[in-house]
């Protein structure tokens, strides 16, 4: 898993289509929402993060039935969705100890 | 759509042919149509953000080309020798089969020179005869210097109009 740990964007990106496929202006739209417009990607940054989340198979194209000229979404793999999983995982397991160690340290 | 747009518009697809063609091929027209719909919701919006949006996509634009560029010229396997994460080959490795083979063909070339440097200074004898000063008739440095600079400037200038016209063409 090269790409682990994730980056902010990667991740987000990741998370857009983890609930549905999506074409870019979308996924642009859904991760300013998930960081609560902290996070705006612009369109150089998100086409870089796809063009190698593609290439290395964690996402595919996905045919809509209906798509305009220029409108191409995109869908997380199984793979794509076991290294988010993983991620996630990791940043979980983070989590708690980061609590774990504060709370004994305020105690 | 109004004149500033369709100058942001022009602008935009000018500044995506800083990509590698592949790219350019594969995403330009999915970004032109992203960047269209974000240009429609941005021409809403007041000034200040109208163009702090025009900025982070054109530095976006910038940033991208480069990786993109560094990527297509097999940047990302230069990690491949500074192993952070694991010892592993992986599939974005694209060193060029032939530059391997010219190596090996220049390391050739340049071991049987020194090999052949050392055997005709084993052979020549160790004193060498007295010479008396050479008087150079007339200096050759300088008009030599001048032709290689010229042959090499003309070299060059072949080379960049066949990549000009192979990157106009979209071959390259």
């Amino acid at each position: 898993m090269e790409f682990l740990p994730l980056t902010e964007p990667v991740l987000l990106i990741l998370l857009s289509l983890a609930q549905q496929p999506r074409h870019g202006y979308s996924i642009l739209k859904d991760v300013e929402h998930m960081s609560d417009g902290r996070v705006m990607l612009s369109t150089g940054t998100l086409y870089g993060a796809l063009r190698r989340l593609l290439d290395e198979e964690w996402i595919e194209p996905f045919k809509e039935q209906e798509s305009s000229r220029g409108r191409q979404a995109y869908r997380l793999t199984a793979r794509g969705r076991r290294n988010l999983q993983f991620e996630v995982g990791r940043m979980k397991h983070l989590t708690r100890l980061a609590n774990l160690r504060i709370a004994a340290k305020e105690a | 759509m109004s004149a500033g747009s369709m100058f942001g518009l022009i602008l935009y697809r000018h500044a995506l042919r800083l990509y590698p063609a592949f790219h350019r091929e594969r995403f330009g027209e999915e970004m032109i149509a992203v960047f269209r719909e974000l240009q429609a919701e941005s021409a809403t919006k007041g000034l200040f953000p109208r163009s702090w949006w025009c900025i982070r996509e054109i530095a976006g634009v910038l940033a991208g080309a480069l990786q993109e560029h560094w990527h297509a010229a097999g940047g990302d396997s230069v990690w491949l020798w500074f192993p952070t994460r694991r010892l592993t080959m992986h599939n974005e490795f694209r060193f060029p089969k032939t530059t391997a083979i010219l190596m090996t063909i220049i390391l050739a070339g340049v071991v049987m020179t020194i090999q052949r440097g050392e055997a005709i200074q084993q052979s020549l004898p160790y004193t060498n005869p007295p010479v008396a000063p050479i008087h150079p008739a007339h200096s050759t440095l300088l008009p030599g210097i001048v032709f290689g600079l010229v042959f090499f400037y003309a070299a060059g200038l072949v080379g960049w109009a066949i990549l000009f016209a192979m990157r106009r063409s979209g071959v390259a």
